[in-house]
């Protein structure tokens, strides 16, 4: 009896809640729609320089602080580093899910949507989340240059977004776009 | 008395809604909605005459209307469907699939879970099959607000009300069948007003939203958009390479 009431209670809470915030909710995606409409298909969250990123989180500047020998120096490089490090993973898991969020927006109507790779693309949005989670915890106890195995896999998951991707192409090459529709 | 008042007061505003709906021309949109509305209305009368002049075959009349009822009220979800996806093919190909899913998983539930076949829960009790159909339709719609909200779908006022109000109706349905059947005694004093309340609320809210026209907004058109899928998905990949080595080069360096 608890499950079904528990059930119950919960999805009318959480309905009544989604419902609620529904219209915050629209006028901002609408507002989201209202600035990207310019700029189709382009970079719409100004992701910064990948050269920018190298420089950060230069070895050359750990390097030379060492070098210096001065404690006080070191903790405040990896102080600040890490405060860096952290802004920089949050900023790319927040630009994931804008570019996840036009994705969306714009796939809604899209007479042709392929709901299996749509699918791979929300499971590889949702590991790349966690991935970015997972860095920021690591980066909090460990410091800024230590989680490098996640870097590669960062760049795995890359591999695999490309190759889930790149199956669209084929997919909706074979069919024309009507014909998948009417189904 | 109380009980007579509540009733009085739910009819009135059953058919508030209803006047307003024809004044303001939302059975045009909303068809399955007001048809539903419609027939709850007939089968209060129905049920309170027969109830008065033979009190004997209540019982039938009773559960034969319920389940009519519920099996019109499944139509509003499928309205709801129909009337916020209209505009947005991608997101209601995606609510085909999610929804085919669900129901799967149900049958599938209903396939392990019965020793004597699948229909068995046809022969449960009446209570208890309003139940289990009820938690159908709540899933149904659950599955439907969630995809929703992950493809941002504009409502407007008349559908949000309509929405709001029958999840309402039936995750109120759901609590009080349960409790009905598994705890009569601690419901009992209450149960003479509680789902007549719940139900007037619902009423409210049906009232509220539904007083006057505001269609739901329609999605800009965009052909270009609905061609360009591939380009699209190309266009993601490229956002999402360009993500994740920013995240790849900032941590290997």
């Amino acid at each position: 009896m608890t499950v079904y009431l528990t059930l119950g209670a919960a999805a009318a809470f959480v309905i009544f809640v989604l419902l609620l915030k529904a219209g915050d909710q629209e006028s901002e995606v609408s507002a989201v729609g209202e600035s990207n409409y310019g700029n189709r298909f382009g970079p719409v969250n100004g992701l910064q320089p990948a050269e920018l990123a190298i420089r950060i989180f230069s070895q050359k500047d750990r390097e030379f602080i060492l070098r210096t020998r001065s404690s006080r120096l070191q903790r405040l490089y990896r102080e600040e580093r890490r405060k860096v490090a952290l802004y920089w993973v949050r900023r790319t898991s927040r630009d994931v899910s804008q570019i996840m969020r036009n994705h969306r927006l714009r796939s809604r109507q899209s007479s042709n949507l392929n709901v299996a790779v749509e699918m791979k693309l929300v499971f590889l949005y949702v590991q790349l989340r966690f991935l970015c989670g997972i860095l920021l915890v690591l980066i909090q106890l460990l410091g800024p240059h230590v989680p490098v195995n996640l870097a590669a896999r960062a760049g795995e998951l890359y591999q695999r977004i490309g190759r889930a991707l790149s199956e669209v192409g084929a997919v909706n090459r074979a069919a024309p776009p009507g014909s998948i529709a009417a189904s | 008395m109380l009980t007579m008042a509540i009733w009085c007061v739910g009819t009135l505003l059953e058919i508030l809604v209803l006047v307003r709906g024809f004044q303001a021309k939302l059975f045009r949109l909303f068809p399955i909605f007001y048809a539903y509305l419609m027939f709850v209305t007939l089968d209060e009368f129905v049920r309170v005459c027969v109830y008065r002049w033979g009190s004997n075959h209540y019982f039938e009349v009773y559960w034969a209307t319920q389940f009519l009822s519920l099996a019109v009220g499944s139509g509003i979800i499928f309205e709801i469907y129909r009337v916020a996806l209209r505009s947005y093919p991608g997101a209601a190909r995606m609510a085909r699939y999610l929804l085919l899913i669900v129901f799967g998983a149900i049958f599938a539930k209903a396939l392990i879970n019965s020793s004597g076949g699948v229909f068995t829960w046809l022969a449960e009790t009446s209570l208890v099959l309003e139940r289990n159909l009820r938690i159908v339709q709540a899933l149904a719609i659950l599955t439907l607000v969630s995809l929703f909200f992950w493809y941002a779908i504009p409502f407007g006022r008349n559908l949000k009300g309509i929405l709001i109000g029958y999840s309402l109706f039936i995750g109120m349905s759901i609590i009080q069948i349960t409790l009905l059947y598994h705890s009569w005694d601690l419901i009992k004093p209450f149960w003479t007003y509680a789902p007549s309340l719940s139900y007037l609320l619902v009423l409210g809210i049906w009232a509220r939203a539904l007083w006057s026209s505001q269609p739901v907004p329609e999605a800009r058109a965009d052909v270009q958009l609905e061609n360009d899928y591939e380009l699209l998905v190309a266009s993601t990949r490229d956002q999402f390479r360009r993500a994740v080595a920013r995240l790849g080069w900032g941590i290997r360096a």
